[in-house]
C-alpha cells in the first residue's frame, strides 16, 4: 500500500513537472531565452518598410505621392494585440 | 502574433507592399477619439463595408487600403495571404485611376502632428526600453498545426532616465556590490508585463494583487567601465481566476561613464492557471509552463511603441 502510494505520489510530481516551468538554472538560461525569443521566420515582417502610426504613414504617403496600407488591431499590432 | 506571421511574412504580399506607404496602428483608440488621425479613420474605414460585422462599437480591425486624401481602395481582415493580395492589387489598380488632385489632401498632415495626443509622445529616448517576448514553454501533446501551440506575444516596458539610473546603485562599484533592484519599478514592471497575453490581450494585474516580486543584483566582473552584473529573483502574481509565479534571472552590463545600459536581459520561467476573457484559454486553464523575455529595444521607429498598459504608469 505504501508502495502504490509513493508511486503515484511520484507520477503526480513527475506530471506536476511537466506541466509547470522549467527551472531556470545559469545552465539552461540560453536555452529557455531561446524556447521564448522569436525565430528568424517570426521576425519576417520587420522586413516591411512599416511606419508605426496611421498618421506617420499619412505624412510619408502625402509626401511621396503613394497609397496607404493600413494595418489596424485592437492593440497595436506591433506591440501587444 | 498569428498575423503578422501569416500574412506580412508571404513574399506576394510583401513585394506588393512596396508599392504603398505602409502603417499600423492600435484602433480602438481610431474608433473612439476625436483626434484627427482618429477622425480621418473614421471617414472612410466602413466605406468598404464593416470588416466584423455590425455595430458603432464592433472592431475595426482589419487591413486598409486609402489614399492620403482618404479616398478608401480597399479593405479586409484576413489571415489568407492570398485574399491580402487580391485586395492589394484592386487597391493599387483604384489609385492609378485617381488623379494626383484627388489623391492627396489640400494641407500638410504634419502641421497636425501637434493635435494628435498619443502614448508614444512619451518614448524615454534618453531611458531604458525593453521589449517583452511571452511564450509556453516546450510541452507535449499539442496539435503542432494549430496556431496556439507556437503563439507568441510581444509588449514594450519603458523606463524613463531617472527611473533607469535607479536601476544601479550611486556609489562607486566593486566587484563585491551586491543590490535590490527598487521596489516600485520591480513590481511595476512585472505586475504589468507578466501576464498570460502568449494567445491574445489580458488585463494586468494590480499592486494588490502582487504577492512575490524582487530581483537581486550582483556584480559578475567590470571590464573597462562596464560593470556586468547577474540577476535573480521570483514573481508571484495572483488574480481571481488566473495566476502566474516564476524564477527570473537576468544579465546586466552598465557603462559608468554614458550611464547607459548595454545589456539589460531577464528571462522567467514560471507557471501559469486560469484564463481571462480574451486571452484563448478557454481549453487550456490548467497549470502549465509560460516563459518571458525582457530585452533591449532597437530604436527603429516600430521599436518605439507604447507599452499596452502605459495607462498604468502614471505618466501623464
Amino acid at each position: 500500500m505504501l508502495r502504490r502510494t509513493a508511486v503515484a505520489l511520484g507520477l503526480l510530481l513527475a506530471l506536476g513537472a511537466v506541466a509547470s516551468g522549467q527551472e531556470l538554472t545559469d545552465k539552461n538560461y540560453e536555452e529557455i531565452r531561446r524556447q521564448i525569443m522569436p525565430t528568424a521566420a517570426e521576425e519576417e515582417w520587420r522586413k516591411i518598410e512599416w511606419h508605426p502610426t496611421l498618421w506617420d504613414g499619412v505624412i510619408k504617403a502625402q509626401k511621396d505621392d503613394k497609397p496607404i496600407m493600413f494595418f489596424a488591431m485592437n492593440g497595436h499590432p506591433f506591440g501587444c494585440t | 502574433m498569428i498575423a503578422r506571421r501569416s500574412v506580412w511574412t508571404d513574399k506576394q504580399v510583401v513585394a506588393l507592399a512596396k508599392d504603398f506607404v505602409c502603417c499600423a496602428d492600435e484602433v480602438w483608440r481610431l474608433q473612439n477619439l476625436g483626434d484627427p488621425d482618429c477622425v480621418y479613420f473614421r471617414q472612410w474605414c466602413d466605406l468598404g463595408g464593416q470588416l466584423n460585422g455590425d455595430g458603432a462599437q464592433t472592431t475595426r480591425q482589419g487591413t486598409y487600403c486609402v489614399s492620403p486624401s482618404g479616398r478608401f481602395l480597399g479593405s479586409c481582415n484576413s489571415r489568407s495571404p492570398e485574399v491580402m493580395a487580391a485586395m492589394l492589387r484592386t487597391a493599387l489598380a483604384r489609385w492609378k485611376d485617381l488623379d494626383k488632385k484627388s489623391r492627396l489632401l489640400d494641407y500638410d498632415p504634419a502641421d497636425r502632428v501637434k493635435d494628435i495626443n498619443r502614448a508614444e509622445k512619451h518614448y524615454p529616448a534618453d531611458g531604458l526600453v525593453l521589449k517583452v517576448h511571452s511564450r509556453d514553454l516546450n510541452r507535449t501533446g499539442l496539435n503542432p498545426a494549430d496556431w496556439r501551440t507556437h503563439a507568441l506575444n510581444l509588449d514594450f516596458c519603458w523606463f524613463r532616465k531617472e527611473e533607469m539610473q535607479r536601476l544601479v546603485p550611486r556609489d562607486t562599484f566593486t566587484r563585491d556590490t551586491r543590490w535590490d533592484l527598487p521596489d516600485d519599478l520591480v513590481r511595476r514592471s512585472l505586475r504589468l508585463s507578466v501576464k498570460d497575453n502568449v494567445r491574445g490581450q489580458t488585463p494586468p494585474f494590480s499592486n494588490e494583487q502582487v504577492e512575490k516580486a524582487f530581483i537581486k543584483c550582483k556584480v559578475d566582473k567590470i571590464k573597462k567601465g562596464v560593470v556586468y552584473f547577474d540577476m535573480e529573483g521570483e514573481v508571484k502574481l495572483a488574480a481571481e481566476g488566473r495566476g502566474i509565479e516564476g524564477k527570473i534571472r537576468g544579465k546586466g552590463a552598465w557603462n559608468v561613464a554614458t550611464s547607459k545600459f548595454e545589456q539589460f536581459d531577464i528571462v522567467i520561467s514560471g507557471t501559469r492557471t486560469g484564463r481571462t476573457q480574451y486571452n484563448a484559454r478557454e481549453d487550456d486553464t490548467a497549470a502549465a509552463g509560460i516563459g518571458f523575455v525582457f530585452t533591449m529595444a532597437g530604436d527603429k521607429p516600430i521599436d518605439r511603441i507604447a507599452p499596452a498598459e502605459f495607462g498604468s504608469y502614471g505618466w501623464r
